[in-house]
């Protein structure tokens, strides 16, 4: 049984929301910079560091490693101001989101020591090595190994659409460590340093002709012992863990929302085709918002809401892309990637971004299995 | 019965001829001044097709589509702002219904108002009408949903449960989807029924409908199609609801128009914020 509630802000949330409000049209404002779309926006370390400074990194995490403790609702709040307002949050995406929460989880408490305060200062970026060529939706077969050496470990394999591997400074890691009859196991996610010999990023030109992706090479590549991520061989069960269920997030329903703010911002709505696909966008959002947010409610009630999550992503995704189609259709001409209306820019960028929407993180094929096993009677 | 609990009733039970009464007739009366007076008052929602003309006391005219019209005790119909309440004797009823069998009756007026009061607005009488809609139908789509995962557990094909079979799991998926949509529109709406949480909650619902009602009669084949399942129960009369009360075209267009008036710097304010942001 799914478990879904609507429920509202509270008043120190809504403060929140004001306060991170505040702070973009301040820190950020319109005009002065290029909106990007979602996860997908602009990089720039001195806005994350901007917002390290007020507390918005690292947000669950414990003060003494820089954190605010506080919980996934507030995460939720700070997360959907920035997305929907194209803020640049590549640098630390991926360290606040993922690397952080599981290194607190099932790291040492000395790559806590090391890694956590850098990731709530905005100091230290880190990218995703899971993805190999022979290894998408298929995770376990992963075929990337580690063999041991002295004090550490020689990875050798390719890992495939690493998003940053050129620009990052870390990369965590999914490789075989040993074999085993039930390939779950002998798998360990190791921190490999993505400037040390034997590593080397070759960009992947996307759709859009961007060079965000890379293909990872690891060619007998050092990783010491301090680095693998809790024991040996647990690699499986870090990667299937709750962790997952943090991934339902704002940035699963709003990397289209710029394309439809900016629409109405140029062009209006004075036709009723155009009044409907505003209202068509508007409802989903604040539905698809308000089963999100009671996602983030269950995290924060210490629940385990792995069914609820993949359902979200799968519905906002897609979501995301009939959005897209619904403006694209109110436009004449095909959109020019050069154009001097941001709207056509940013109409232009979501149609070639639109593909990846319903890929990256896990297929929709995929979700609508693993939500499939909590539907019963 | 508080308008919330009404709500819930109906919800829960699915249409409720007491708890549309009061959602409907006695807040309608409340608005004319006219409570506790009584008896049992179903109400006209008001129909494009309606004629209504007031003369001398004396109401003459159609008006279309009335639930359990031919079941009241008195029939409440709006007039140039006002509410005009005639007794069931002094009416004619031709019987209609949906596309559930349940009563639509065109009432035809020719006698005289048992009571009359000022102060109702139309649009607030909609408004109300289709929050009762989008409770109905996030129950009934609850029970949709209920009904198709059950089915495919017990269900065998192929020597195997057919929800073991990934394409019908992804109807089941869909269908699980928009029930919780529907829900959260229900749930948001009972407590906070403001413009634009009704034109977002009922165009939520209608989508839901559809696919969700689309989706469930695949997964439980030939035998959700007879006149007998509930199934069918059900998704007619979710099939009908999505027409009563503003259909996707209305709250749609209704909803951009109001978001369009706010501007583009209040969109998202406006989709955090609803009705406290933009008024549709």
């Amino acid at each position: 049984m799914l478990h879904f509630a609507p429920s509202e802000l509270s008043e120190a949330e809504l403060a929140l929301q004001a306060e991170v409000r505040e702070f973009l049209e301040t820190e950020l404002p319109r005009g002065s910079f290029a909106p990007g779309l979602g996860m997908a926006a602009g990089r720039d370390k001195n806005f994350s560091r901007a917002l390290a400074a007020r507390g918005w990194l690292g947000m669950s995490l414990p003060r003494r490693y820089g954190g605010a403790e506080r919980g996934a609702v507030d995460r939720f709040i700070v997360v959907e101001e920035l997305l929907r307002w194209g803020a640049p949050v590549r640098y630390h995406w991926v360290a606040d989101r993922q690397t952080g929460p599981l290194l607190m989880r099932y790291g040492t408490a000395a790559q806590r020591e090391r890694f956590l305060p850098m990731i709530s200062g905005g100091e230290v970026s880190f990218s995703i090595g899971m993805s190999e060529p022979e290894a998408g939706s298929d995770l376990a077969a992963v075929q990337t190994r580690a063999t041991r050496a002295d004090r550490g470990w020689r990875v050798s394999g390719t890992k495939l659409w690493t998003g940053g591997a050129h620009e990052n400074d870390w990369c965590v890691v999914l490789c075989r460590t040993s074999d085993e009859d039930d390939r779950r196991k002998g798998l360990t996610q190791v921190i490999v340093d993505l400037r040390a010999p034997g590593v080397s990023a070759r960009p992947i030109a996307y759709l859009d002709g961007s060079e965000f992706f890379n293909e990872v090479v690891l060619d007998d590549a050092f990783v010491a012992d301090e680095l693998v991520i809790g024991a040996v061989g647990a690699g499986w069960e870090q990667n299937t863990s709750e962790l997952a269920y943090e991934r339902a997030g704002p940035e699963r329903w709003l990397s289209t929302y710029l394309v439809v703010e900016q629409y109405l911002r140029e062009h209006g709505a004075r036709d009723t085709r155009a009044q409907a696909a505003l209202g068509e966008a508007v409802a989903g959002w604040w539905g698809i918002r308000a089963l999100s947010l009671s996602v983030a409610r269950l995290l924060d009630a210490g629940r385990a809401p792995a069914a609820e999550a993949a359902l979200v992503k799968e519905l906002g995704t897609r979501f995301e892309q009939e959005v897209l189609d619904a403006i694209w259709r109110l436009v004449p001409d095909d959109p020019d990637p050069a154009a001097d209306s941001l709207f056509e820019r940013l109409l232009a960028a979501a149609i070639l971004g639109a593909p990846s929407f319903t890929i990256r993180g896990g297929t929709n094929e995929i979700l609508r299995s693993v939500a499939a096993r909590a539907l019963r009677a | 019965m508080t308008a919330a609990h009404a709500l819930a009733v109906l919800r829960e039970r699915g249409p409720d001829r007491a708890a549309e009464t009061v959602l409907l007739g006695e807040w309608l009366l409340a608005q004319a001044g006219l409570s506790g007076q009584g008896a049992e008052v179903t109400v006209a929602p008001g129909n494009a097709r309606d004629r209504v003309v007031l003369r001398d006391g004396r109401v003459s005219g159609t008006a279309h589509r009335v639930p359990w019209a031919r079941d009241a005790a008195q029939i409440a119909v709006l007039h140039d702002g006002r509410v005009l309440v005639v007794d069931r004797a002094a009416v004619t009823i031709q019987s209609h219904v949906n596309l559930a069998g349940d009563t639509r009756d065109t009432v035809v007026f020719d006698g005289d108002v048992a009571r009359t009061g000022p102060g109702v607005d139309a649009g607030a009488l909609f408004m109300r009408g289709a929050l009762t809609r989008i409770a109905l139908m996030a129950g009934a789509l609850d029970r949709v949903y209920e009904i198709a995962v059950r089915h495919a557990g017990d269900r065998r094909q192929f020597g195997r449960p057919i929800g073991s079979f990934q394409a019908v799991q992804q109807h089941l998926v869909t269908i699980a989807q928009q029930a919780a949509l529907a829900g959260v529109a229900a749930g948001v709406t009972a407590s906070h029924p403001g413009g634009f949480e009704v034109a977002a909650g009922k165009l939520l619902t209608n989508r839901a409908a559809l696919s969700a009602g689309r989706a469930a009669h695949q997964v439980l084949g030939a035998r959700g199609t007879t006149r007998e399942h509930p199934l069918g129960q059900l998704t007619r009369r979710l099939w009908a609801w999505r027409s009563e009360y503003g259909d996707e075209h209305h709250w749609s267009t209704r909803l951009g128009a109001g978001i369009a008036r706010a501007g583009a710097d209040v969109l998202y304010p406006a989709i955090t914020g609803g009705s406290r942001v933009v008024s549709v």
